[in-house]
């Protein structure tokens, strides 16, 4: 039940942000389309059974590979890219405006609120809830796999890193004219 | 039931919009964007017939590696795009009909 309904949700997310990310007009916007589809692939893994999986993919692609598109949209956005920050209460050019720092207070407000009091009642009072062994942890297997049979993929892996790494630095370095 | 053809469905429809992507739009950026959905629908149908065919990790590792040879792409990807901004301005995807300048 908790599985399908995670399934359910997770394919929504992952094809209704695939195709926003294909809509869309506003480049922006388009990464944070992707990074919403990211998260349902991942919550598809989590469901496959597959933990360590979805964990990378979460924290590779969520917290690396959207963050460095962003920033790249950023850097070569060039004219096109205006600059809507208002001031608020006349003082130095803010990040935001009022709607954002209202809606950013009203959600942080409600999570403390959650948090402090709601939560911590429901877990007094409801003892945590196992959902049987049916996905066992894949972790460990992955280890032994990766350093016994796929071990020179992951060694080579790491070569493939390091010259990326060099590479990206050397191309995107400023040159003299 | 989630089946394995639940599965393979979201990952045709990922590599479809991806090459939508690829095909429609001008900005490289998004282009880029697109890979990177292409490559996820590759690495989901690892997974799921990991699962649901061979019933061992191995689909797990393929999808891992994956996961690293996005990366590298990306980063890769990213500073020929920021190097051809400096060069040309733009990130139109027709100005680039050069390899020098």
């Amino acid at each position: 039940m908790f599985a399908q309904l995670l399934f359910l949700l997770s394919a929504v997310l992952t094809v209704g942000c695939a195709i926003a990310v294909a809509v869309t007009k506003n480049i922006m916007h388009s990464c944070i389309f992707l990074l919403g589809s990211l998260i349902g692939i991942a919550g598809l893994y989590a469901t496959l059974g597959a933990d360590f999986v979805a964990v990378t993919q979460i924290m590779v692609y969520v917290g690396g590979i959207v963050i460095l598109m962003l920033f790249a949209v950023m850097l070569t956005g060039g004219k096109d890219f205006v600059s809507r920050a208002q001031n608020l209460l006349g003082l130095a050019p803010s990040m935001g405006n009022k709607w954002t720092y209202g809606i950013g207070l009203f959600v942080g407000l409600v999570f403390l609120l959650t948090n402090v009091k709601l939560l911590s009642n429901i877990m007094k009072s409801y003892p945590v809830k196992t959902f049987g062994n049916e996905f066992p942890s894949t972790v460990s297997q992955i280890g032994h796999l990766l350093v016994k049979e796929h071990v020179l993929a992951f060694e080579l892996s790491s070569v493939l890193l390091l010259g990326a790494l060099v590479g990206a630095a050397i191309i995107a370095r400023p040159r003299k004219q | 039931m989630i089946s394995l053809i639940s599965y393979l469905i979201i990952s045709l429809v990922l590599f479809i919009v991806g090459l939508v992507v690829m095909i429609s739009r001008k900005n490289i950026v998004a282009i880029l964007l697109g890979i990177e959905l292409i490559l996820n629908a590759a690495a989901l149908n690892f997974v799921a017939y990991s699962r649901f065919v061979t019933n061992n990790l191995d689909g797990h590792i393929f999808s891992l590696f994956i996961i690293v040879v996005a990366a590298a792409e990306a980063a890769v990807g990213l500073a020929i795009v920021i190097r051809f901004f400096q060069i040309k301005e733009t990130i139109h995807i027709d100005e680039a009909t050069q390899l020098r300048n």
